[in-house]
C-alpha cells in the first residue's frame, strides 16, 4: 500500500499470479506438528508459512497479571529474520509485530471460553516462517486450529482473509505485490457460525459498496477455509494407513 | 457413522446440558474437538483437566513448608497437603495419590486421603482418553497390569504412576497405542494382541 509501481496488477481480468478476483491461494493445514506444545498447527497459504503453538492454561506469570475471573490470553506474533525478502531486522518484538499480536489477541479472546480457567494464562505463539502478503490472517487461521487441537474450549471457529482493491477491482486474498502496490488492503476475521466480525483493519480507501462486496466474498471463501481447518483437525484421528512397527 | 465435530458444530438441535458444550437459542454446540456416534452421543477427544472435589489425583511434591506440601497436579494451581493430615513426612519429588477434598473460590486445591507411592515412573496421559485406558469395569487396566507384572495407578488429572518392577517399556507402548487409537473400536483386542507379542 502506498507505493507506486509501473507493474500491472490486473491483466485481462486476471491477477499477477493468474487468479480470478475472488479466488484465494491454495491452502494446506496440518495440525499437531509440535510434540511439546499442547496444540499446534502448520499452515501454508500460497507462499505464506506460519507455525502456531498453544500452551496452557497454566500459571500466570507475572502473578499480579492474573485475572481472578477468567484466563488471560497472550499472543505472540513474530516474524523470523528469514521470513521475507525485505530486511525485517533482528528477531524479536517490533512495533509492527506488537500491534498484530494485540489485534489477534482480541480475536481469540472473543471465542475462547476464558471464564472456565480463572487465574491462568493461555499462550499462543504464531511464528511466521515465510511471508508473502497477509501473514496476520494466515496466523489467525493457524492459531485457531492449534487452539482446537489443544482442546481449549471455544464457542466457535474463526476464519480470516484479506480483501482489497487493485486498479479499481475488488480482489480477495491479496498477495505481496497486490498488498504493496494496490489501493487497499483489508484484513477481515469472522466467526464461522454467526459471521461476527472479530477483526477489521482497513488500509487505503474503500466505498461502502466495495466493503460490502469484500464481506460477501470473504464469507464465501470462509466456508472453504473452515473446511480446510476441519479437515486438518479430523486428519489427526484419521485411520492411519502406515503400519506402526512396535 | 461416527463423525468428528469441532468447536461451533451442532451436536443436537435441542437444548441439552452436556459437558464441553454450550447452548444458544435452544441448540447445543460443541466447544472442543470430539466425536458424535450413531446414537448422537458426544465424546470429547481433547479436554483440559478441570479439578473437581472427590477426584483421585496423582501428584509430585514440589514444595515443602512447615504447614504442608505443595503438589504439582499438571494444572495451573498446585494442590496442598496440610502436614497435620500426614503421619509421615514427605520429601521433594515424592509421588503421592490423593483425593481432592475442597476447591476454594480462589482456586486453591486441598488434598486429603494422601498415600505416598513407592518409587516408580510417572507418565502423562491425555485426560479425555482416561476412560478408554481404564476400560469397562477396569477391564483394560487389569489386562495391562497383568501383562506388565506390576501396579498401575491412574489419576483423574492425567498422571499415571507405574511401579518400578513392572515392564515399563511395554507399558509405554500400550499407553501410546491407547492414545493413538482411543477413538477406534475394538481397542481391547488391539491391546491384548500387543501385550501377547511379548
Amino acid at each position: 500500500m502506498g507505493e507506486h509501481s509501473d507493474k500491472k496488477l490486473i491483466i485481462d481480468g486476471k491477477r499477477v499470479d493468474g487468479r480470478k478476483p475472488d479466488e484465494s491461494r491454495p491452502m494446506r493445514i496440518q495440525a499437531g506438528v509440535l510434540k511439546n506444545a499442547r496444540g499446534s498447527a502448520l499452515i501454508e497459504w500460497g507462499l505464506n508459512k506460519v507455525i502456531a503453538g498453544v500452551y496452557g492454561p497454566r500459571e500466570c506469570i507475572p502473578k499480579h497479571g492474573a485475572n481472578p475471573h477468567k484466563a488471560i490470553i497472550k499472543v505472540k506474533y513474530a516474524m523470523t529474520p528469514f521470513a521475507s525478502k525485505e530486511e525485517h531486522g533482528r528477531a524479536g518484538p517490533s512495533r509492527r509485530s506488537s500491534e498484530i499480536s494485540k489485534v489477534i489477541r482480541g480475536v481469540f479472546e472473543q471465542v475462547i471460553e476464558v471464564e472456565r480457567y480463572p487465574k491462568t494464562q493461555i499462550d499462543i505463539h504464531l511464528e511466521v516462517l515465510q511471508a508473502h502478503g497477509g501473514t496476520r490472517v494466515t496466523a489467525i487461521n493457524a492459531g485457531i486450529v492449534a487452539l482446537a487441537e489443544a482442546g481449549i474450549p471455544m464457542k466457535d471457529m474463526v476464519f480470516a482473509i484479506a480483501g482489497g482493491k487493485a486498479e479499481g477491482n475488488i480482489i480477495l486474498d491479496l498477495s505481496k505485490d497486490e498488498d504493496n502496490f494496490g489501493q487497499s488492503d483489508t484484513a477481515i476475521c469472522m466467526s464461522h457460525r454467526n459471521k461476527d466480525i472479530l477483526l477489521l483493519q482497513m488500509d487505503g480507501l474503500l466505498t461502502k459498496d466495495e466493503i460490502s462486496k469484500i464481506f460477501e466474498m470473504s464469507e464465501k471463501a470462509g466456508e472453504e477455509i473452515h473446511e480446510k481447518q476441519k479437515q486438518a483437525l479430523s486428519d489427526i484421528y484419521g485411520e492411519k494407513e502406515q503400519k506402526v512397527e512396535w | 457413522m461416527k463423525k468428528i465435530v469441532i468447536p461451533g458444530d451442532i451436536i443436537t438441535s435441542t437444548e441439552m446440558n452436556i459437558p464441553n458444550t454450550y447452548n444458544e437459542n435452544g441448540v447445543t454446540y460443541a466447544t472442543t474437538i470430539g466425536m458424535v456416534d450413531e446414537t448422537g452421543r458426544y465424546v470429547p477427544l481433547r479436554t483440559i483437566y478441570a479439578p473437581r472435589s472427590e477426584d483421585i489425583v496423582i501428584g509430585i511434591v514440589v514444595g515443602v513448608r512447615s504447614a504442608g506440601y505443595s503438589v504439582d497436579l499438571g494444572i495451573s494451581n498446585y494442590g496442598f497437603i496440610p502436614s497435620r493430615f500426614l503421619k509421615r513426612k514427605l520429601s521433594l519429588g515424592d509421588f503421592v495419590v490423593a483425593n481432592i477434598r475442597t476447591i476454594a473460590d480462589n482456586g486453591d486445591i486441598d488434598l486429603g486421603d494422601v498415600r505416598k507411592l513407592p518409587d516408580g515412573k510417572m507418565v502423562e496421559f491425555p485426560t479425555a482418553k482416561i476412560a478408554r485406558l481404564i476400560g469397562r469395569q477396569s477391564s483394560m487396566l487389569n489386562l495391562i497390569k497383568e501383562a506388565i507384572g506390576g501396579d498401575v495407578v491412574v489419576g483423574n488429572n492425567g498422571y499415571i504412576w507405574v511401579s518400578e518392577e513392572s515392564n515399563i517399556p511395554l507399558f509405554m507402548k500400550a499407553v501410546d497405542l491407547v492414545i493413538e487409537r482411543a477413538h477406534t473400536s475394538g481397542l481391547t483386542d488391539q491391546i491384548s494382541e500387543l501385550l501377547k507379542k511379548r
